[in-house]
């Protein structure tokens, strides 16, 4: 929403929020404070961090709790401009996009420095770092689905840098940004790399992506791996594919990569920045059309995040966005509601009762129909998005929804295509076969196993409204998408109404 | 009970359950391409079913720790009872299914024709979230043994039905300090069934064992604490397990896990 972000627009904004200010003083006190702040936060700017802050979003506002308490950026290497190219872990994961970074803000930033800020640095914000960086189309991805480049390397590597042996080859069947098959970051440079592309996940709510809920994964069958250093089990719900455990490993990475840092990183340097995000809480606090997130019965809001505990899985008596469905009867007892509020409230409700009652039948979907469920299986969104409060995957959550794979794939002319062929004796793709077409790997260029093509972790679905577009591939440019892709890949038939519904709970998480 | 009893019951039986057995050996062996019937009774609740080739009878299979994929055979092992019939077909219980990767068939899904389905019914013993207290066993410790079956042709660790009986041996293992010795089995010996030799190769003993042994490892069993074998050609289990082993042959493809605590060892040897 661009005209927030001008002073008139943001006038604009405080006189569409009064309807709900008045609601509660919750609301009024945030409207005031989201505004005492500058939106994009600059890697290095001496700024104070308030233990809470939120920023306007389309539909309301996205709020983040710091429970490390205030303190100012000086002290927080997050903030600093640790590598070689000006970025600091601020510079994708900003406050005001959820602790990501939306696709409107990027081309804000481009549109602000003519592409001249260090979000849009070579190494990972244009298509590749071989094209000349000062024009607009060698930035493709970034500009349109908020894409960054992921370098992997090939063959695929283990926790210890160790080759794998690789159950498929690989070849490139499209490459249009030209990195997969570059001289220099290609799979043919000197050191044979895979260019996949993916939107930044949230770093907040870590106590729920770290969360141990279980033992066990389901989806092969043994206990969670082990942290080598620490000899505790690990969620395996950090990042799109799982290459690190520990938000250790994934600062070391990527302040590696994405910050070129060079050079052993000081202890100290990780332990802050690992203390700070790991304080971090962040979701939806108020809603344009719904009000405060937390009134009448309902848990929205960053306050609840931070006070339960991670990992706890949903079920019939306490479903998953069940903090919503107190509003099921449009909050009668408020009479300060109008209809039209009443009834995104109950819009609300139905959304989370969709989300976890609609069953439908899920097939062919590796991490779900090839692990003694059944294939087909009978089952609704709440099967796979099963954490209390953050919808992730207590599992963990390696699944393959076809956002990658072929032929379930949005066809996408500006990502690149691989073709993959499993090797005997290995066995096929479970649903795919030995031959696979996919726009990224995922998983499997982790694991080396065909099992695991195509397969994308989960992620928490709290702050959605701040940080579109959707899916790792950023192919969803609305929740309206993301559900139209659901509803298309799994036939199941929801009504606008329904759609309606599930998109407005996801507008409020 | 009364004759009138009898017949109500045999009439009864005739009525629910069609081609039920009817007397003879109860355990059916057979490769089929299983059929999805889409009986809607929430979650998990779908029916599968499977023609056995040689009778034409089509079973309900549906009740094993892994279920069918469409588009792939299954090898079916079960008892037939007399329960009702739900889904369309004979009731296998005990049974197992195991999918069998590299033999394709065609997909085939049915309407659920009127009949219900059942509901899906938790396993009796679920592993429970990790802040749950664990039952911690107390001195003096004997010598345990676990056994843990495999679907054919899979080493595998089967969901909602392998992570207790683990969790259970690493916890008795840990407390009692004791050394552990996995042994690993595969069906080696070729098995006939609708004309398919099925036969399980040795390598597969040892993958189960290793398995088993990363699993443990996991659960915080040192490496150094475990004794890893394998063998091929095993002897059926006797008894059955009650739960996974519907036939003799479905014994064969497990692991044992041999818990020896410290005070059960003796002198070091």
């Amino acid at each position: 929403m661009q005209t927030v972000r001008s002073g008139i627009g943001l006038a604009a904004l405080v006189l569409a929020l009064a309807p709900h200010c008045a609601l509660g003083a919750g609301a009024a006190q945030e409207a005031t404070g989201a505004y005492g702040y500058a939106r994009w936060w600059t890697a290095g700017e001496p700024r104070e961090i308030p233990q809470r802050l939120s920023y306007p979003t389309a539909t309301g506002l996205i709020a983040t709790l710091s429970t490390s308490g205030a303190g100012g950026t000086a002290d927080q290497p997050f903030f600093q401009p640790l590598g070689g190219n000006g970025r600091a872990c601020v510079t994708c994961h900003q406050p005001a996009d959820g602790m990501s970074l939306s696709v409107e803000t990027i081309r804000e930033r481009w549109r602000a420095t003519q592409g001249h800020d260090p979000l849009f640095a070579a190494i990972d914000g244009s298509d590749c770092p071989s094209l000349p960086q000062e024009q607009e189309s060698s930035h493709t991805l970034l500009l349109s689905r908020g894409l960054f480049r992921i370098a992997r390397p090939w063959p695929p590597r283990d926790g210890a840098g160790r080759p794998i042996d690789p159950q498929f080859t690989i070849e490139v069947i499209r490459d249009p940004t030209g990195c997969n098959g570059d001289a220099r970051y290609g799979l043919h440079g000197p050191q044979p790399m895979i260019s996949v592309y993916r939107r930044p996940r949230p770093a907040t709510n870590l106590k729920y992506v770290l969360a141990v809920g279980f033992p066990f994964e389901p989806k092969t069958g043994l206990p969670l791996p082990l942290d080598p250093e620490t000899g505790l089990q690990v969620s395996g719900n950090l990042l799109a594919d799982m290459r690190a455990t520990t938000l250790k490993g994934q600062a070391l990475d990527a302040l590696r990569s994405h910050l070129q840092f060079m050079g052993e990183v000081p202890p100290a340097t990780l332990a802050g920045i690992i203390a700070f995000e790991s304080g971090l809480y962040t979701a939806a606090s108020v809603d344009d059309r719904a009000g405060p997130l937390d009134a009448d019965g309902a848990e929205g809001g960053p306050e609840a995040l931070a006070a339960h505990r991670g990992g706890e899985l949903q079920y019939g008596g306490q479903p998953v966005w069940q903090e919503f469905l107190a509003w099921k009867d449009g909050s009668t007892a408020n009479t300060q509601l109008s209809e039209t509020q009443r009834e995104f409230r109950r819009s609300v409700a139905r959304g989370a009762g969709l989300f976890a009652n609609r069953n439908f039948l899920v097939r062919d979907s590796a991490g779900i129909t090839n692990m003694g469920f059944g294939n087909p299986v009978r089952n609704s969104c709440a099967f796979c998005h099963n954490m209390q409060r953050t919808g992730m995957d207590v599992a963990p959550g390696q699944v393959d929804i076809g956002i990658a794979n072929q032929p379930w794939a949005s066809p996408s002319e500006h990502m690149p295509l691989f073709k993959l062929t499993c090797l005997a004796p290995y066995a096929p793709h479970p649903h795919l076969g030995r031959v696979v077409y996919t726009q990224d790997p995922g998983y499997a260029l982790t694991t080396g196993k065909c099992i695991d093509i195509g397969k994308i972790t989960a992620q928490s679905m709290r702050g959605l409204a701040a940080r579109a577009p959707y899916f790792s591939d950023g192919s969803a440019q609305t929740l309206r998408d993301v559900v139209d892709y659901y509803d298309r890949r799994y036939h199941i038939g929801l009504s606008e109404q329904d759609k309606t519904d599930l998109a407005n709970l996801m507008s409020v998480l | 009970m009364s004759a009138r009893v009898t017949r109500a019951a045999a009439l009864c039986a005739i009525l629910l359950c069609g081609t039920a057995w009817a007397g003879g050996d109860p355990q059916r062996s057979f490769v089929a391409c299983p059929i999805y019937r889409d009986t809607d009774q929430g979650r998990k609740s779908g029916c599968w079913l499977a023609d056995d080739p040689a009778s034409g009878v089509r079973y309900d299979v549906g009740e094993g720790l892994t279920k069918p994929q469409e588009g792939y055979q299954v090898l079916v092992e079960g008892i037939v009872t007399q329960e009702p019939d739900v889904c369309g077909g004979v009731v296998l219980r005990p049974v197992r299914t195991a999918v069998l990767h590299e033999q394709k068939c065609p997909s085939a899904e049915f309407t659920a024709e009127n009949y219900p389905g059942r509901r899906y019914v938790l396993p009796a013993e679920m592993m429970q979230q990790t802040w749950v207290p664990r039952p911690v066993p107390t001195p003096p410790f004997s010598t345990q043994r676990y056994v843990l079956l495999f679907d054919y042709g899979d080493d595998r660790l089967i969901y909602q039905y392998a992570e207790t009986v683990l969790e259970r041996a690493a916890i008795y293992c840990k407390t009692s300090g004791a050394r552990v010795t996995i042994r690993g089995y595969a069906a080696t010996e070729p098995l006939q069934v609708s004309g398919q030799l099925l036969r399980e190769p040795l390598s597969l003993a040892r993958d189960r064992a290793e398995m088993v042994g990363e699993a443990l490892t996991r659960l915080g069993v040192a490496r150094a604490a475990q004794r890893l074998q394998w063998q091929g050609s095993p002897v059926a289990l006797d008894p059955l397990p009650t739960l996974g082993a519907p036939l003799p042959q479905s014994s064969l493809r497990r692991v044992e896990i041999t818990v020896e605590p410290a005070a059960e060892r003796g002198p070091a040897h």
